[in-house]
Order: C-alpha cells, then structure tokens, then sequence
C-alpha cells in the first residue's frame, strides 16, 4: 500500500486513541493457528521454485513447489496459504497459479525440521502478488495481522 | 415514587433487544406450512468487540466521530488486503499475511454484550473460576497460542478442529463468517461455516434428552413466540463456554431470532449458569442476509498440518535438548489465552 496523507495522521494519533481503537476492534484478530508453535522465527527462507501442487484442503491450503539449489539439487517444499474458503471468495481459481509458475516466497521453515514454510510472502518474479493483499500494511501495530 | 419508577423502568428498557428497540412492526413472510421464514444466509457483516471499554459505562453506541474513525482505519486496511505488487524492501514477519483474513464492517453498537448494561461480561463465581483453574492439571484451559506443546491438549478446542461451541459459534472470527438457517415442518437447522457446525433444532415440543447426555452443541429444543424464533439449550459438557468461562451441569442457552427487516436478523443469546457467571448475560448480534455468499466446507481436521508440526517439533526440541517453549513474544504474538470467547 502506498503510503497516504491519511497514514501518516494515524502515525501522529494520540496513542489513548489508537489503543480505544484497537479495543474496538472484533474478537480474535489472530490467524487460525499457533504460528509460533509451527514455524521457527530464527530460520526465515528464501525460497524461488517452481509450482508442482497445489492442495485446496482445509484449514489452510497449501502450495508445493520445487526449489532448484546453486548445485542442481531439486528439493521440494510445501508453502502455507489461507483457508481455500477465502482464497475462493478472493477469486483465486485454478487459473490463478498454473504449474510450472515460477514463485518467490518469503516465509519461515516449519520447526520440525520439515520443507514446509508459511508463506507470509508469495509473488511472482514480476512483484505482483501471488494473492491480493498486503502483507505490512502501514497501519499501527495493534491492527497488524 | 418517581425515582423509583424510573430505577426499575430503565434497567428493563436497557436490556430489551437492541433490534426491538429500533425496528417498529414488520412482517416476515412465512414458510409454506406457516411458520416465520427466516431462512438464508445470514453471514456476520458487523465488526463489534465482545465487550465495551469500562470507560464507555452504559453508553451503548459509538458517537459518529468514534465510527468514523473506525471507517476509516477499515478503509487502509481493505486498501492493504487489496494490494496487488509487493512493495520494496517490505520486512516479513512469522505472523500469516493481512489477506489471509476476511473483514467486516465497523458498526455503531459499542459491544456485543448488551447486557449487564455496560456491556461487560458479568464476574465468574469462585466455582466458575476454580473449575477454569483446574483443567490441564492445574495450568488451565488449553490454549490457542500454548506457550508448550506437550500434548494436543495444549490446543484449545478451536485449534483442533473439534468446535467453537454454540456461543462462539454464532459469532464472527478471522474467516468464514457464514451462518445459514434452513427450516422445515417441525425443524429449523442452524449452520455456521467456521468448523461446520449445523444444529439441528426440534420445535415439535419434544422434551429434552436425559441430564446424563451431555455434547458440545447441548440439546436445543425450540419454540415460536410470535415471529420470534427461541431455541434453548442445555445438557452441555464441560468443554465449551463463553468470556473465559466454561459450562456448568446448570447452564442453559436462550437464543431468540426475529426477522426484522427483509434483511436483517435480530439475534439476541442469553446465557443463564449461576454457577459459572454471578449473573446471567446477553449477546446482541444484527445479521444482514447475503443470498449471494456460499458456505463452503470447512473439513477443518483434514489438513490440520498445525497440530502434526507443533507436535513434532516440540519432541525434535526435547531430543536436542533444547528448550520447547513456544516463544509468542519474540514474533509479536498475542498474549496467552484460548479463544473460547
């Protein structure tokens, strides 16, 4: 999102102000799972493959893609998206993500040890999104997802 | 004399259904063999917190000012969901992204608790509270962020694709915001999107199954007052809640619908358990009916990917020797606590 006028008021918002409307806002604003619990925040990844899969099952759907490294080695990895439900209701179908589409994703690797990541980043090599959204929307913290 | 005419006359105005209070007499158009109609999707479209900040008191509604700032902050964060290029130099965070998430719109009512009067969820008994204190051996109820993950039973419910219960279940969360309501002779079923649920409600005036059958949903057994729809529901485990709190043997659920308007729902949810709440307490929620929005399935434990993760990674750590405690503060979690609302 580009940074607008409005953006840069809410910056300057008294923060009584700010934490009346992060009071406001609805119940559980965090994401299904435990992400913590999951994925390691000290392993971010890195990863730029090309689509093999892709798993429309719930609660999250989930891309596979396969990553060649700098010495031709093929590895495959697993790629966390949102519940197929919203994904559907965005609009994404079978058309938006062809195989053999080449992917960036920014993530963090699961803690077991797994190929798997979240993709708190996905585009294509253009920098268009893989999905619509943002994923550091210039909103105070306490509205971050 | 007047004083107290007016001590007893506005605390009955004040818990009165909000809808009741705002919408005169319209008639709903009734099914086939008589009955009010209210089926259709009726998806949540209004963001309103469970409780009001103390600092509102009994004031009930936002000012224009309040809601306009909250418009406002809704209108950058559709603008964020909406983004089509990434942006350069963005930082990532562990935490999954904005559009991972559906929205609703800002609403005027202040608090979804409407009664007591300042919309807060009245105090746990010491009964209520001991119980919560009980569970996991002592630590409490499982949780949605666990700060370990020694068993599944450090999930909360919700977590593991078993249920919200039958209060959070009627209220909106991070997605699949769909309720349908479908009626026929003798029944009305109520389905949620969010972990599937879909209650199916006699009105044939059967009496309720024995006190020894307990589930997560309860037993509902309803009834029309006029143009009322009133389910209410007992025989609850003691798995499920609402506030924090979890379901006695005495809890029973009051749940009344009125089709207010062609396309507005009135849904009022009183629940009664003394010896969970030192007193009862109710929930006021307007849906708007979206023929348009489809309910899909929601097979939430299929690809539960979260729970085998969690756990694996948790006894990997222990191999190692290395500490498993989940680390919420570090990646900018949220604070302990299930989400049993």
């Amino acid at each position: 999102m580009r940074l607008k006028g409005d953006d840069r008021m809410l910056r300057k918002m008294p923060a009584a102000l700010v934490l009346t409307a992060a009071l406001a806002m609805s119940v559980p604003l965090w994401a299904h799972h435990a992400f913590q619990a999951e994925f390691d925040d000290k392993k971010p990844v890195h990863l730029v493959g090309k689509v093999t899969k892709m798993e429309w099952i719930n609660p999250h759907a989930w891309i596979h893609i396969d990553v060649t490294e700098s010495d031709g080695k093929v590895t495959s990895w697993m790629v966390e998206c949102g519940s197929p439900n919203i994904m559907l209701r965005r609009g994404f179908t079978k058309e938006s993500l062809e195989f053999g589409s080449e992917i960036v994703v920014e993530g963090y690797r699961a803690k077991n040890g797994s190929n798997r990541a979240n993709g708190s980043s996905v585009t294509f090599k253009d920098g268009r999104r893989l999905f619509v959204g943002g994923s550091n929307p210039d909103i105070p913290a306490e509205f971050r997802q | 004399m007047t004083r107290r005419f007016f001590a007893v006359l506005i605390p009955i105005a004040l818990a009165m259904p909000l809808a009741a209070q705002t919408k005169a007499t319209w008639t709903p158009p009734k099914t086939p063999w008589g009955d009010p109609d209210l089926q259709g999707q009726w998806p949540a479209v209004a963001n309103i917190p469970m409780q009001r900040p103390a600092s509102f008191g009994t004031r009930a509604f936002l000012t224009d000012e309040e809601l306009t700032q909250r418009e406002q902050q809704a209108q950058r964060q559709q603008e964020s969901d909406n983004e089509a290029f990434a942006k350069n130099g963005q930082s990532v965070t562990i935490n999954p992204p904005s559009y991972w998430q559906e929205r609703q719109k800002p609403n005027r009512q202040a608090s979804l608790v409407v009664d007591p009067p300042n919309g807060r969820i009245p105090p746990m008994t010491p009964e209520g509270q001991k119980f919560v204190q009980s569970l996991r051996g002592g630590l409490g109820p499982g949780q949605h962020f666990p700060d370990k993950v020694d068993s599944w039973e450090d999930f909360d419910i919700y977590s593991r694709c078993i249920t919200r219960g039958l209060v959070s279940s009627m209220l909106p969360t991070i997605y699949n915001f769909g309720n349908q309501i479908v009626q026929a002779p003798g029944f009305v079923v109520i389905r949620n999107e969010m972990i599937h649920e879909a209650r199916v409600i006699p009105l044939d005036g059967r009496p309720h199954v024995g006190s020894g059958i307990r589930s997560y949903m309860g037993d509902p057994r309803g009834h029309w007052e006029g143009n009322t729809l009133v389910v209410e529901t007992i025989n609850f485990n003691d798995q499920t809640g609402a506030g924090g709190g979890f379901f006695s043997d005495a809890a029973k659920v009051t749940e009344r619908f009125t089709r207010v308007a062609q396309d507005e729902l009135s849904y009022d949810l009183t629940i009664d358990d003394p010896k969970t709440w030192t007193r009862s307490w109710t929930i006021h929620m307007p849906y708007r009916l979206d023929p348009s929005y489809n309910i899909y399935e929601y097979a939430c434990h299929e690809g539960n990917y979260m729970m085998l993760d969690s756990l694996e990674a948790a006894r990997q750590l222990e191999k190692e020797g290395k500490s498993t405690r989940v680390d919420r503060g570090a990646a900018g979690g949220p604070p302990p606590g299930n989400q049993n609302q």
